[in-house]
């Protein structure tokens, strides 16, 4: 998959699952000022991107420190260059 | 056709006179009625806990429910209020509620509910409401934007523990739009987690009666329809929650829809 590819993956998955506007879907956008997400959104948030990328996240310590949008197209990004 | 149109503007005068002596009417008399309930209450909450030795946060919510009945009774002039499968909610078995939510009214209108031992689950805002602060604290209602999970998680395991149900308005904000909105997960796990059935709640017309942004509320009909109370044994995998809200949230939407399909029938 492309960069663009795996961010427009994320973005599409995350709009579907909280039902977000794709136009507030800014790279800067803070996911729970901006986006509205709770803390247990992250939950959900993770099980949606194993699901969609199939890899597991949940135990990681990066997951706790995303705040942005582009937090997370960083984290995916970085996940799928270490994949074998 | 002249005669049609005198006929609809005197229509649309006698509706804003019945608004104008609605809003003249509501207003002062619930304030007397808060008044009033905060003045008589240490009293009556006194007597209470002597003689009926309820639980102090118990025999609170009994007085939360008692205060929204006063609410319905002041607006019943102006509103019918119309409670629909009521037969589903069994008082004795606990459960979480979820709740749609068009209006800061709605609230109140849970006082339709037959069962008093309601634990509503909310924001920090209305804690910081301070006419009505230390009656949630003391009714042990729930913050959950100002509490961790897991507190929420083991305050509502308590409140099962002592008989009492949860509620929770999974949208977090009232709509604007008279639609229902994304729904949160919260009250979806804290039943998976706790066991409980959960039973979802449609109502329909407070959006018409007092709506965000609007000052004036409007005559009309509220109605409060119970859904199947729906077992949550089977969404306990890590993916039931979000299964569960999604169940949940299409068949409130149909419901809904339906409701207002009905609506004057």
């Amino acid at each position: 998959m492309t960069e663009q590819e795996v961010i427009e993956l994320i973005d599409s998955s995350l709009a579907e699952e909280f039902e977000l506007e794709r136009d507030a879907m800014t790279p800067e956008a803070n996911i729970y000022e901006d986006l509205g997400l709770d803390s247990l959104d992250t939950v959900d948030m993770v099980i949606v991107l194993e699901g969609a990328f199939k890899f597991k996240i949940r135990e990681e310590e990066a997951v706790r420190g995303i705040r942005t949008l582009g937090d997370i197209h960083r984290f995916v990004l970085s996940k799928m260059d270490q994949k074998p | 056709m002249a005669g049609n149109h005198q006929h609809s503007e005197s229509g649309t005068a006698i509706f804003f006179v019945w608004v104008a002596l609605m809003n003249l009417w509501v207003y002062p008399a619930l304030l007397m009625w808060t008044f009033i309930g905060i003045l008589i209450f240490p009293f009556l909450f006194s007597v209470g806990l002597i003689f009926l030795r309820q639980p102090a946060d118990r025999l609170m919510r009994w007085f939360v429910w008692v205060y929204g009945r006063g609410w319905l009774l002041l607006m019943s002039p102006f509103v019918r209020f119309r409670r629909e499968k009521m037969e589903r909610v069994r008082v004795d078995r606990p459960c979480v509620f979820v709740v749609n939510h068009f209006s800061f009214f709605d609230t109140y209108c849970m006082a339709l509910l037959p069962q008093y031992d309601i634990v509503f689950a909310v924001r920090s805002w209305p804690f910081r409401l301070f006419w009505y602060s230390a009656f949630m604290r003391l009714a042990r209602y729930l913050d959950v934007e100002g509490s961790s999970w897991e507190e929420t998680l083991s305050n509502s395991r308590s409140v099962f523990a002592g008989g009492g149900t949860v509620l929770f308005f999974p949208e977090g904000h009232r709509s604007r739009t008279g639609e229902i909105q994304r729904f949160y997960s919260g009250g979806f796990k804290v039943a998976i987690d706790a066991g409980v059935d959960l039973i979802p709640l449609c109502i329909d017309g407070t959006d018409q009666l007092l709506p965000p942004g609007r000052k004036l509320f409007r005559p009309g009909t509220v109605t409060l329809r119970a859904m199947e109370p729906i077992a949550t044994d089977d969404y306990r995998d890590k993916n039931g929650h979000i299964l569960l809200r999604k169940e949940v949230k299409e068949q409130m939407t149909a419901e809904l829809a339906a409701m207002r399909e009905g609506r004057g029938k």
